[in-house]
């Protein structure tokens, strides 16, 4: 009897009551109840006072909700009494478990409109097609960029050579080491004219192309060029009638020394010798 | 039908009756607990709308699982709590519920705070004037983070820093003041 008044006394009944409690001491405190009626009273009297303190603390439900009650669990009435009366009514906590499980009520959950994400959504998609938008355009305007920046570039690139090459012609006359010969037409070709000059230390002999004025020569000839020496013709290279407005200076063989210079229209390539009746220019020192 | 007019059972009968799946029964069960339940899970769960509809689960379950029911192991109210916290209390612990929390907006959260740490003093309920008188203040904070709040006593001890002994002993002394008072 000590023994189940300590029982009782320690406050492990209290806790069954509570639902606070472990499956394996259930069962033991269910022993005990079941062997000791004074457990079991002790047990229904505790059942009470939490029963008489819900029932302080009650608070009654809306009207409504006794009807949305009472339908829900009528509507399964007549289910229940068709489908579930195999049930075997074990007191089991599995099966209650399983009950649990298997009940055909789906709870759904209750839908809280949150607005907030739809309209993020909506502004990050509108951003998205802008800036999409703005890409393209400033893609296609620094294609454009692009493109003019290379014609430019071209352009300060011809520009450059172009000066570049005047530096070189305006270098043949300053260069006091250079002689300059005018070479002049002959009665055949009054209009026909050349200047080039000779350096006489570097031996080179440069030909301003832009003061060649000679009738344009077909396919098959090039215009050759002479130097007399000791009274002789000596080949000094072939060159062709510039196109016009080409600049710079067109270097031709070099010669130690010369007395004057000529130029013949000869078969492409040029000839071993000067054909004396198609000579266009002439100039001596 | 009338909504007043509100049926009542001895316990015996109403068990029988459920048993028996009789559409009374159904009545009577919601008459004679659904405010002691509600009260309950009201406790636990302050959004009203979200407490009714737990309230509707809970008798659903009842009635489904009544089978797990037996009038030797206890009182039938005692069975009906436990499914009631339970459900009560999974629904807090829910993703749903907890998300649904999070969404609160700022300007709710002062008093939405203040609905959910309120474990010990509700001015509103009716009847607990008596109580107030009856219990100790510490008695009555225990009993209700076990009863109503669903801790068990290892976190409730937890929870107000007392060692579990004197846990199990203050709940013993409370329900003892109960069943004095009650009587």
């Amino acid at each position: 009897m000590e023994d189940v008044k300590a029982y009782i006394e320690s406050g492990i009944l209290e806790l069954y009551v509570l639902g606070d409690i472990s499956a394996e001491e259930k069962l033991q405190v269910e022993d005990m109840a079941a062997k000791y009626p004074e457990i079991k009273a002790e047990i229904t009297e505790i059942e009470r006072s939490m029963e008489f303190y819900a029932e302080e603390h009650a608070v009654e439900p809306s009207e409504h909700l006794r009807t949305r009650v009472l339908n829900s669990l009528v509507i399964n009435l007549g289910d229940d009494n068709t489908f579930t009366k195999g049930i075997t009514h074990q007191d089991d906590d599995r099966q209650y478990i399983d009950n649990q499980d298997n009940d055909n009520i789906v709870t759904l959950p209750a839908v809280r409109a949150n607005g907030f994400y739809k309209y993020a959504f909506a502004a990050c998609l509108t951003l998205l097609l802008i800036s999409i938008y703005g890409l393209v355009n400033i893609y296609s305007k620094l294609q454009e960029s692009n493109t003019l920046l290379t014609s430019l570039q071209q352009d300060k690139q011809r520009f450059a050579n172009q000066v570049n090459l005047m530096d070189n012609q305006l270098d043949m006359y300053r260069d006091t080491t250079y002689k300059v010969l005018r070479l002049k037409g002959m009665p055949k070709t009054p209009t026909a004219a050349m200047i080039l000059a000779w350096n006489a230390v570097s031996k080179k002999v440069m030909v301003d192309v832009q003061s060649i004025k000679l009738p344009k020569n077909d396919a098959q000839h090039q215009y050759q060029l002479w130097a007399l020496v000791n009274g002789k013709p000596v080949d000094m290279g072939v060159f062709d009638a510039p196109a016009t407005d080409t600049a710079g200076v067109k270097e031709m063989r070099s010669i130690a020394s010369a007395a004057g210079f000529a130029v013949t229209l000869e078969p492409m390539g040029g000839s071993v010798n000067p054909t004396m009746d198609q000579m266009v220019v002439i100039g001596t020192f | 039908m009338s909504p007043k007019r509100k049926i009542s059972l001895s316990e015996e009968e109403l068990v029988l009756a459920l048993q028996n799946r009789e559409k009374i029964a159904v009545e009577a069960l919601y008459d004679m607990y659904s405010a002691s339940l509600f009260g309950v899970i009201s406790r636990i769960i302050t959004d009203e709308a979200t407490a009714e509809d737990v309230l509707q689960e809970t008798f659903v379950k009842i009635w489904h699982s009544f089978s797990g029911y037996s009038a030797e192991k206890g009182r039938l109210f005692t069975w009906m709590v436990n499914v009631a916290r339970n459900l009560a209390i999974d629904k807090v612990r829910s993703k749903d519920f907890k998300n649904q929390s999070k969404n609160h907006e700022l300007e709710n959260n002062v008093t939405f705070i203040d609905e959910q740490k309120n474990t010990v003093y509700k001015p509103e309920l009716v009847g607990i004037r008596d109580l107030v008188s009856t219990l100790k203040p510490e008695q009555r904070s225990i009993l209700d983070l076990v009863y109503f709040k669903g801790y068990t006593h290892v976190e409730a001890a937890d929870e107000l820093g007392i060692p579990l002994g004197t846990i199990k002993t203050r709940l013993r002394m409370a329900i003892l003041q109960l069943r004095k008072h009650f009587n």
